[in-house]
């Protein structure tokens, strides 16, 4: 048990915060481009968006680390 | 580029994970016995090497090229943010730096505790720790080795990366009989990091049907993406850290 435990870890990481934000964040790429179809802007552009929004998980995870942070000096 | 930059992150993402491998056989060899580590570690190896062997030719053969990408991206995105995160976290002094010295004077102190069964006998427990300290490692290695390789033309620089670490990892094993406590891990692991959110980006817009500006050049531009966002986040990290501590 504890064996997959760390396996896990390994994998999604320490946080739930950062795989959640990944999965989020491809899964709206996804629909976008679904919605965009195959030669919209999305050919040339969408990459950018999955950067942004990618950027956006990792301020989320560091948010997490900050707010316990302020917590342990309160 | 796509070579060059395949070749460094296998190569630092390898050798950076084997040391920690390292750190975990040293001190079961040290405090224990070397010969139930090495067993434990090549226990782990072989394990490792048949993961290898079935897990690379079924992702090729058996999943269709898009969504492979996009598997592989996400796959590099989960190590790649991690070690990213940890990072800034890092350098904004609100985390420990890595430290693989560390870890093995941990280990070695832990081991201490344990009671070592008579010469001749084999030293289960010892293995077993070992065992578990490279499998653990190696398969982080494998999956890295694994995604960075599965691109056309990406097979070969990220096994050269990771044949490259393990020869330098093992070096240090040999001839020092300590891992070193001076390398810069913390700035390494950053570095490491931000090669592996690049391809992972890359590697999941290619699979959600993107073509790149300029192609493969534009794993340039995503590394210096990721490392101007990484620095405002380490210097808002410290900017609040420092209003928290002020208040």
């Amino acid at each position: 048990m504890s064996l997959l435990r760390q396996l896990r870890k390994l994998v999604l990481g320490e946080t739930w915060a950062l795989p959640l934000g990944v999965a989020l964040a491809l899964g709206a790429a996804g629909i976008v481009r679904a919605v965009d179809g195959d030669d919209g802007w999305w050919h040339h552009g969408g990459g950018f968006i999955l950067l942004g929004l990618v950027a956006l998980a990792l301020t989320g995870s560091l948010a997490g680390a900050l707010r316990a942070r302020r917590r342990h000096i309160e | 580029m796509a070579f060059v930059l395949t070749f460094i992150g296998a190569m630092l993402a390898c050798g950076l994970e084997m040391l920690e491998a390292l750190a975990i056989v040293l001190a079961v060899g040290i405090t224990r016995r070397f010969r139930d580590s090495l067993i434990g570690a090549a226990g782990a190896l072989l394990a490792l090497a048949a993961l290898a062997v079935v897990l690379g030719p079924v992702l090729i053969s058996r999943v269709p090229l898009a969504p492979l990408r996009v598997l592989i991206g996400a796959f590099l995105l989960l190590f790649g943010l991690e070690w990213l995160r940890k990072g800034v976290l890092r350098l904004a002094h609100l985390r420990s730096p890595s430290d693989s010295f560390k870890e093995f004077v941990e280990e070695q102190e832990e081991l201490e505790g344990m009671p070592l069964p008579p010469a001749g006998r084999p030293d289960w427990a010892g293995r077993t720790i070992a065992f578990k300290g490279v499998l653990l490692e190696g398969v982080e290695v494998i999956l890295i080795v694994t995604a960075l390789g599965a691109r056309p033309g990406g097979l070969a620089p990220a096994l050269i990366g990771g044949g490259v670490a393990l020869i330098a990892v093992v070096g240090i094993g040999v001839v020092l009989h300590a891992p070193l406590s001076r390398l810069p891990e913390t700035h390494l692991k950053y570095l490491v990091g931000i090669v592996l959110s690049t391809f992972g980006v890359f590697f999941a817009a290619e699979g959600l049907g993107v073509s790149w500006p300029l192609s493969d050049a534009a794993l340039l531009y995503l590394a210096a993406a990721f490392f101007l966002i990484s620095q405002l986040q380490i210097r808002l990290l410290i900017r609040e850290q420092a209003a928290a501590v002020a208040t």
